[in-house]
């Protein structure tokens, strides 16, 4: 699985290669550029009214300057994302440039090397009748230059206004949007498009994101993760959310939802309005903690890819976090026993498994692996790595399902 | 207030401009139901939605209590409601749709506990529908998926119990409606059980396939949709004919208040929040025949109880309204 930082991230464009610098010092090797950051939705609802961004300058200068600023700093771009129009706005003029933009877009994805580009599906002024014949003129012509180029153009979720309350829009039907793609893909003859979630859109509507995902199964690409309260966009540091009900933002379903499907594509990590809320002399410190979910994130929903890996299994823990595993995975990735360093539990047994004495973790095969469920996760693989035991992984019972 | 009849419009004789409804709670009471029902009548309904919930209410359910009103034996149930099928046969107002005790299933709850919801309260909730002559029942899909792990397992628990009831529900003319409810994270309401338009009509027709009849139907919830985001025109239109019943309600989008419909803006230009549209639309669309019933209960408390009266009144016109607006459409 990949993992990028959202480039809105860089809060202020002059002071860009300040904010690279702590991208890079959290240590984030990939970057998704959303397009965006050189053409906002407000210039867009602006465009024609005034000298706005997109008719001053195009893309692909912004972008140069851009990978100017970013210097030594070589991250990889892998993604960019179009500009994007805002759910309520009110032009209804603006389809013909934002088909201009995409275009451009594809050529910044040519400059720069990224592999996929995230495209907002046609909305505006479009009723519902004809959003579908709408949008396919509009994707296949974009997916036909985008195969040219080899890139990947990723359909992603959308709000629709209604009066100030945003509900489902373009794209946030998975059952339909996997009709979408498999029809363009089969009119291009390959697999040229695929999905972007945003997980700010999914909350907004209601959304069981955990189910969304397994619905569109591979054709889920990449993961846009970013917070909101649920009543207004917003691009909130993932768990930042919580008040005295919880979170409000149900990251378990989603966690749950990536690891069902195997989930192996991008994960995006935008948390531009979280920073935008600290001191500029602050925000330094968000990025390594950016990082941190990120990984988090990655560490959750590997957890069973990792266990399924291997063919025998030995658990170290006899404690809850055992119990919780023998309940979840006991009967797929069934242990031999578990290990405990304390003397007291050795000969008991937890689930059906002997506690044994850590020392015979000596003796175990090489296709063996030990899963440590005990949450000193560190400690006890230096004391595994000390002993010899090269296949070590961690298990975590924070999102399983409570069966 | 539009009034346009049949004839004048030139609809074909098989359409018919939908009647309308609202709950009983708060207008009928089980001393003196005569009263209640004169006054739906006197408002403009031809419906009641008659809540078996107001029996075993939710909030002692949470707290794994329940009292013994259905414990009566089948004569009792009818000498209890006796009174309130007399009230609906003087007045005309027929008992269109009810709704069972929710939750059918608590979480967490002692089996024995959720064993006496569904093998006691449910069918005795099936035998009173039956007395009380009304074709349609809703009952809450179970909320497990998060302790389950998917929707799918979820599901597979609410259709074994389904299948508890559907053979009564058979032999008695009742459709069991499912309905599209929600759940939370935080206090932040997200979809929950019964939002998927898709897999609710081939779940619907698997289950009435296999029993020959229509056992289960849809309750169509506005104000849930709406709470969740969900497209009322493309939901409606995916489940088509499978929707038997509704729960006409509106909110903020936030809370589930089951106030009445257009009460809700969400910013200065002060249009409903709602897509009241796309309701008449897809009611449209599928050429609803049932029953304009309105889940509007809470509006009656919010109102002064003095103009209980003039708030039915103006409930039963706006559903007037969508009956109008649906006629011009189909």
């Amino acid at each position: 699985m990949q993992v990028s930082l959202s480039a809105m991230t860089v809060i202020d464009l002059k002071a860009a290669k300040k904010y690279i610098q702590y991208t890079a010092n959290a240590g984030f090797q990939k970057i998704m550029l959303d397009l965006g950051l050189f053409c906002s939705g407000h210039a867009l609802e602006n465009y024609g009214k005034n000298t706005g961004a997109v008719e001053q300058e195009e893309l692909s200068i912004c972008l140069k300057r851009f990978l100017e600023q970013c210097g030594e700093k070589t991250f990889r771009i892998d993604t960019m994302r179009t500009p994007h129009l805002a759910w309520n706005t009110e032009r209804t003029d603006l389809n013909d440039l934002m088909f201009r933009i995409a275009k451009e877009s594809i050529q910044c994805c040519e400059v720069a090397g990224s592999r996929n580009l995230i495209v907002q599906p046609l909305f505006s002024g479009i009723d519902k009748e004809s959003v579908w014949q709408e949008n396919y003129s509009y994707l296949l012509e974009l997916g036909h230059l985008a195969q040219q180029s080899r890139i990947c153009l990723l359909l992603e979720n959308q709000c629709r206004n209604m009066n100030g309350h945003f509900v489902r829009g373009v794209c946030s039907d998975v059952d339909e949007v996997a009709q979408w793609i498999d029809a363009l893909n089969e009119a291009l003859g390959d697999e040229v498009f695929g999905f972007c979630l945003d997980t700010a859109a999914c909350n907004l509507c209601g959304q069981d994101m955990g189910e969304m995902v397994v619905i569109l199964e591979k054709r889920l690409r990449s993961v846009l993760v970013r917070e909101c309260d649920g009543l207004y966009e917003s691009s909130r540091l993932a768990f930042t959310g919580m008040n005295s009900h919880g979170c409000g933002m149900d990251w378990a379903g989603l966690i749950c939802g990536l690891r069902r499907m195997e989930f192996d594509g991008e994960l995006i990590v935008d948390a531009h309005d979280t920073l935008r809320g600290f001191s500029p002399l602050l925000r330094e410190q968000i990025y390594p903690l950016m990082k941190s979910v990120a990984d988090y994130f990655v560490w959750q929903i590997e957890i069973e890819r990792k266990i399924k890996k291997y063919s025998a299994w030995i658990l170290f823990g006899a404690g809850q976090m055992c119990r919780n595993y023998m309940a979840c995975y006991g009967r797929k990735y069934p242990p031999a026993f578990t290990c405990d360093n304390d003397a007291g539990l050795w000969g008991s047994f937890v689930c059906g498994l002997e506690v044994k004495s850590p020392k015979v973790l000596r003796q175990i095969p090489q296709d063996c692996v030990v899963i440590i469920c005990n949450t000193y996760y560190k400690e006890i693989a230096k004391q595994l790595r000390d002993m010899g035991v090269v296949n070590i992984e961690t298990f975590n019972d924070e999102y399983l399902p409570r069966r | 207030m539009m009034n346009i009849c049949r004839e004048d419009s030139g609809k074909g004789l098989d359409m018919k401009k939908l009647e309308v409804g609202t709950q009983g709670i708060h207008v009928i009471s089980d001393e003196a139901p005569l009263e209640g029902f004169q006054m739906l009548k006197q408002a403009g309904f031809s419906g009641c939605d008659f809540g078996l919930n107001s029996y075993l209410q939710n909030y002692t359910l949470y707290q794994f209590v329940h009292n013994d009103f259905f414990n009566k034996t089948d004569r009792e149930l009818e000498e209890f409601f006796a009174p309130h099928k007399k009230a609906s046969e003087l007045t005309g107002v027929r008992i269109s749709q009810m709704h069972m005790p929710y939750p059918i299933c608590v979480p967490k709850a002692p089996q024995e506990f959720n064993a006496y919801l569904q093998n006691v309260v449910a069918p005795q909730s099936l035998k009173i529908c039956a007395y009380l002559a009304c074709p349609y029942i809703v009952v809450h899909g179970f909320k497990l998926a998060r302790e389950l792990g998917s929707e799918e397992a979820e599901w597979e628990r609410t259709e074994a119990f389904l299948h508890t009831l559907a053979p009564m529900a058979r032999e008695r003319g009742i459709t069991l409606c499912i309905e599209n409810i929600y759940t939370d994270v935080g206090k932040h309401i997200v979809e929950g059980p019964c939002c998927n338009a898709r897999k609710a009509a081939m779940r619907i027709d698997q289950m009435n396939d296999r029993y020959g009849a229509e056992v289960l139907g849809f309750c169509f919830d506005t104000g849930h949709a709406n709470l969740v985001g969900i497209d009322f025109e493309d939901f409606l239109t995916i489940l088509g004919h499978r929707v038997k019943v509704l729960h006409i309600h509106d909110n903020d989008g936030i809370s589930d208040l089951h106030q009445i419909p257009f009460t809700f803006s969400r910013d200065r230009g002060n249009r409903a929040s709602t897509d009241w549209a796309g309701f008449i639309r897809g009611l449209a669309n599928i050429q609803f025949g049932g029953i304009l019933s309105f889940e509007t209960a809470p509006a009656l408390v919010a109102f002064p109880t003095e103009m209980k009266c003039h708030t039915l009144k103006f409930i039963a016109n706006v559903g007037q309204y969508f009956a109008d607006k649906i006629y011009d459409l189909s």
